[in-house]
């Protein structure tokens, strides 16, 4: 009888077991086990996530001839435009190039893009974090910029073989040194908790005084390249509100971000040629004991 | 029945409740004392042991130039910070980690000894541990090797505590832009951010804006409450020379702060319970333009001098410059030794527009010409005989160049500048009558210009001057010496300028400001008109005109389009290194409506220097009526002159 009672609580013994002996466990073991199932599940992310290019695919050829013919001539003529600005984009490299010789400027750092599919996006973390399908397999390094054509995505935070984990510019862990435009003093840009499906919002700090917006007529917050993560001049936001500081000397404000952030499918990797591995610093660590109050 | 003797009343028992009763009044009203009536006295005592001010000054107001561009500003300083109240659990864990350690490695090395340590200096030693952990990663993003202090760290215990603390200052945009990318942001640094002040222009108007200091007096506290509380200070700032210091009440910001409450070990926690924001304090416009000002500086060079330019009509300042200067950035945060040694050593804290004196030469000379005139012993069209030398007395006295300039009236004599002519003309007005028009331009006091240290001690010499001074007797070649500018009178080049305008104005006074009122209302100059004719004034002009001509003296300061009317000087002065030239113009634009007067002194600093004022300040001169005039339709000046 005793037995029999005794083994009603079997699975809860079970799982006590377990959870004493994960919390013995070596911080590296836990680590490794973690990792190890972040890469076996993976690939099930990328399949779901090929699966949806499949369908789109499908309903793709569900269209109509007369539909797609438009949609041809579209993109023939938005390649025609891209071509253009190419060709002025390589003779403005090349002009800058000039001047920086002429100038015996330093040259800019220079990037190389790696352009990912989004494999996975959790509602739980809509506004934080989504997950790309590229990972140290295409050399993606941790802390690189993630832009996209409205500007800023935000950084790579992990990296996993064939998969990246990426921080949304809304994530509150997010932060980066901006310029608004036409003021040349940097700023820093923090996102904020935003709840899925919310417009995205993000604060932006140590505005100078003499900055002024106003919900109608905001300005432009974009990238500085002085932070050396991000490209100069891509859009982070609108700032859309200020309010002086207590200093007296600044003013912070709230950042209007991109919606299409939401809707994310293809994004850019930046990665610095010749030095592809942004460091990235940690927190020191702390001891498990405490004595008395300092 | 055996309770019987509870129901019997004791009457001894009335003692113990008398005894009981008083010691329960005496406690009751022992507590109501306290409680009620020095509920204040235990409030404000509580209040200054848990409670502690922060106050930060506000920003300065800016400085501006009278078309609006910033001359002195703030730029944002940034520094990364950590707050010390943050990192209490890791002090406490480092301090317990390096205990075990100490107390490990002492068992290995002396098992049979007790353990024994300091564990005031162990708590020290884990802090700055920390610390430095934070100031690492720092170093790591930024490539330093900055290093914390244990003598930094003590000093900021004791006295900032509330304040955060400084792992690395003065972080320039790039660095800042770094540590916002690449520190997570969990992390207990944290980038502090206040203001400097700022100076677009560098070196330029340096004498003139002036430059700031710790404020030994501390921050205004006014609009803070709690004046007895425990209060911490940021650094506030106090203008030390120049607009910075002449208008410091109108610059200082108000101040704002917090009110904390504090834990036993003084340190700050929750919100704080007050919290007022500081204000940025008022612009001030001056009257400078910084073209003008940028032209004569550059026109100046490397040289040593000042060149003065004023407003002929209001007597605002639109060029106040001194060489050699500093840069003001230099100064700012706080003043680098190096490059205050520099300036010391290169006498260029020296503001040589308002607290040089010098002889001003032959830019006296119209000051001798309406002394004669005012007082009836010279005629306009009267000429004189002028040779190579005038004898006074004994004394030969030459003429410059020693060239002859035969028989010249007043405007040849200013065109060519003749001393032999001002000698004799100088002579037959008499030093008294010299004296009284030198001061009746007000040569003999400071012009009052706001900012400090202005020159007190110029010189318009005279008889009884001399005899108060060292009792010597005045002799007739003292006053052909001052006739010609030359002696004993010493005075400023802004003072020259403040007479070239009045001048100008036909006027004996020249209100100076360094202030800009853009309504351009009418200046009441306290003077009196100049007290000479048509005539007698064109006479001078005209003679300034051709000074300024093809042919006359001045023609290095022509301006193509605009008359000006011009004198130059050259004046030798003794020094201990032996006699040095002195190159002076005075001149105002356009001669027939005068709207700029210019004076500049170029100052020889070893007897080999061949300065001239033809050669050396009339250039500087052309370089600010050109810029002045570059913008300005000359059709309506020609217009207005008609």
């Amino acid at each position: 009888m005793a037995l029999k009672r005794l083994s009603q609580f079997k699975p809860l013994v079970v799982l006590l077991v377990f959870l004493a002996a994960w919390w013995v466990m070596p911080v590296m073991v836990k680590r490794w086990l973690q990792t190890g199932f972040y890469e076996f599940q993976a690939p099930l992310s990328a399949a779901e996530s090929h699966l949806e290019d499949l369908q789109s695919y499908w309903t793709l050829r569900g269209q109509s001839k007369r539909e797609m013919i438009e949609a041809g001539r579209d993109l023939a003529r938005e390649n025609a435009r891209l071509t253009v600005q190419l060709q002025d984009n390589r003779s403005l490299a090349a002009e800058i190039s000039r001047l920086e010789t002429l100038l015996d400027l330093p040259s800019h750092p220079d990037f190389r893009y790696e352009v990912a599919r989004v494999a996975r996006r959790d509602l739980s973390a809509w506004w934080q974090q989504i997950t790309i399908r590229k990972g140290a397999n295409y050399g993606i390094p941790v802390g690189a910029a993630v832009i996209y054509k409205g500007g800023v995505v935000g950084r790579v935070r992990e990296v996993h073989a064939t998969t990246s984990i990426v921080e949304l510019v809304s994530s509150s862990g997010f932060r980066m040194a901006a310029n608004v435009v036409g003021e040349d003093r940097p700023v820093t840009y923090q996102g904020l908790l935003n709840p899925p499906f919310s417009n995205p919002l993000g604060e932006v700090l140590n505005v100078p005084a003499a900055v002024k917006v106003s919900p109608s007529q905001p300005m432009r917050l974009v990238s500085s390249r002085l932070g050396g993560i991000f490209p100069e001049g891509l859009t982070i936001g609108e700032v859309v509100e200020l309010t002086p500081g207590s200093d007296g000397f600044f003013q912070q404000g709230r950042v209007q971000l991109n919606p299409d952030l939401g809707a994310l499918r293809e994004v850019a990797v930046v990665i610095p040629i010749g030095d592809e591995t942004t460091p990235a610093v940690e927190r020191p660590p702390a001891t498990q004991e405490a004595v008395r109050g300092d | 029945m055996k309770f019987d003797h509870f129901k019997q009343w004791n009457p001894r028992l009335n003692i113990f409740f008398l005894a009981f009763g008083a010691m329960f009044v005496v406690l009751a009203s022992g507590l109501a004392w306290r409680q009620l009536i020095l509920r204040g006295e235990w409030k404000e005592k509580e209040d200054r042991q848990n409670l502690r001010r922060v106050i930060q000054p506000g920003p300065r107001g800016d400085i501006l130039d009278r078309h609006g561009n910033i001359l002195v500003g703030n730029r944002p300083r940034f520094s990364a910070v950590v707050y010390l109240r943050e990192l209490r659990e890791e002090f406490d864990q480092e301090y317990s980690k390096m205990l075990n350690a100490m107390r490990e490695q002492h068992r290995e090395a002396n098992p049979d000894e007790p353990f024994r340590f300091d564990w005031q200096q162990l708590r020290w030693e884990s802090r700055q541990r920390v610390l430095q952990r934070y100031t690492d990663q720092i170093n790591v993003i930024l490539g330093t090797d900055k290093e914390i202090t244990l003598r930094d760290l003590q000093r900021h215990y004791w006295s900032k505590l509330l304040m955060p603390f400084p792992l690395m200052g003065d972080l320039e945009p790039e660095e800042y832009a770094r540590l916002i990318e690449q520190l997570p942001l969990g992390s207990p640094i944290d980038i502090y951010t206040d203001t400097a002040r700022d100076y677009p222009f560098g070196p330029t108007a340096c004498h003139t804006l002036g430059y700031v200091v710790a404020n030994p007096e501390g921050i205004k506290e006014d609009a803070i409450p709690g004046e007895d509380l425990k209060t911490f200070h940021y650094k506030s700032e106090v203008g030390k020379n120049g607009l910075e210091k002449a208008f410091d009440d109108q610059l200082q910001g108000t101040s704002g702060g917090e009110i904390w409450v504090v834990d036993r070990f003084q340190f700050q926690y929750d919100k704080p319970l007050v919290e007022i924001a500081a204000k940025q304090g008022n612009d001030v416009i001056t009257s400078l333009d910084i073209d003008l000002q940028l032209a004569a500086e550059e026109a100046m060079g490397d040289k040593t001098g000042a060149a003065v330019a004023l407003d002929v009509k209001t007597g605002e300042v639109l060029v106040l410059a001194s060489k050699p200067g500093y840069n003001l950035n230099d100064f700012s945060p706080f003043i680098r030794q190096e490059a205050w040694n520099q300036a010391v050593e290169q006498g260029a804290l020296y503001n040589r527009a308002t607290q040089g004196l010098y002889a001003p030469g032959s830019t006296f000379k119209m000051i001798t010409a309406i002394a004669a005139m005012r007082n009836g012993v010279l005629d306009q069209d009267e000429t004189l005989e002028c040779g190579t030398h005038y004898r006074v007395g004994n004394r030969l006295f030459p003429e410059h160049s020693h060239a002859s300039f035969g028989e010249v009236d007043v405007r040849k004599a200013i065109q060519k500048s003749s001393n032999v002519y001002f000698y004799q003309v100088g002579l037959r007005a008499g030093i008294e009558n010299i004296a009284a028009e030198a001061k009746r331009f007000g040569l003999a006091e400071p012009t009052g210009i706001e900012i400090p240290y202005e020159a007190t001690r110029m010189i318009v010499p005279t008889p009884e001057w001399r005899k108060e001074r060292d009792g010597g007797i005045w002799t007739l070649g003292d006053t052909a010496n001052v006739s010609i500018g030359q002696g004993d009178l010493f005075v400023t080049p802004l003072q020259m300028a403040a007479f070239a305008a009045s001048l100008a104005r036909r006027e004996t006074h020249t209100r100076v400001t360094l202030l800009h009122d853009p309504q351009q209302k009418p200046v009441d100059h306290g003077g009196e008109p100049l007290g000479l004719t048509d005539e007698q004034y064109r006479a001078i002009v005209e003679g300034m005109e051709a000074a300024a001509g093809p042919q006359g003296t001045a023609r290095f300061a022509m301006v193509d389009g605009v008359q000006i009317a011009g004198k130059t000087g050259t004046a030798q002065v003794k020094r201990p290194s032996g006699k040095i030239t002195l190159a002076w113009f005075l001149g105002f634009a356009p001669a027939e409506n005068p709207q700029i007067a210019v004076a500049v002194v170029m100052e020889g600093l070893v007897p080999g220097d061949h300065y001239a004022g033809g050669k050396t300040a009339a250039p500087v001169a052309r370089a600010i009526f050109e810029t002045y005039f570059a913008d300005k339709d000359l059709s309506d000046l020609l217009a207005s002159q008609q």
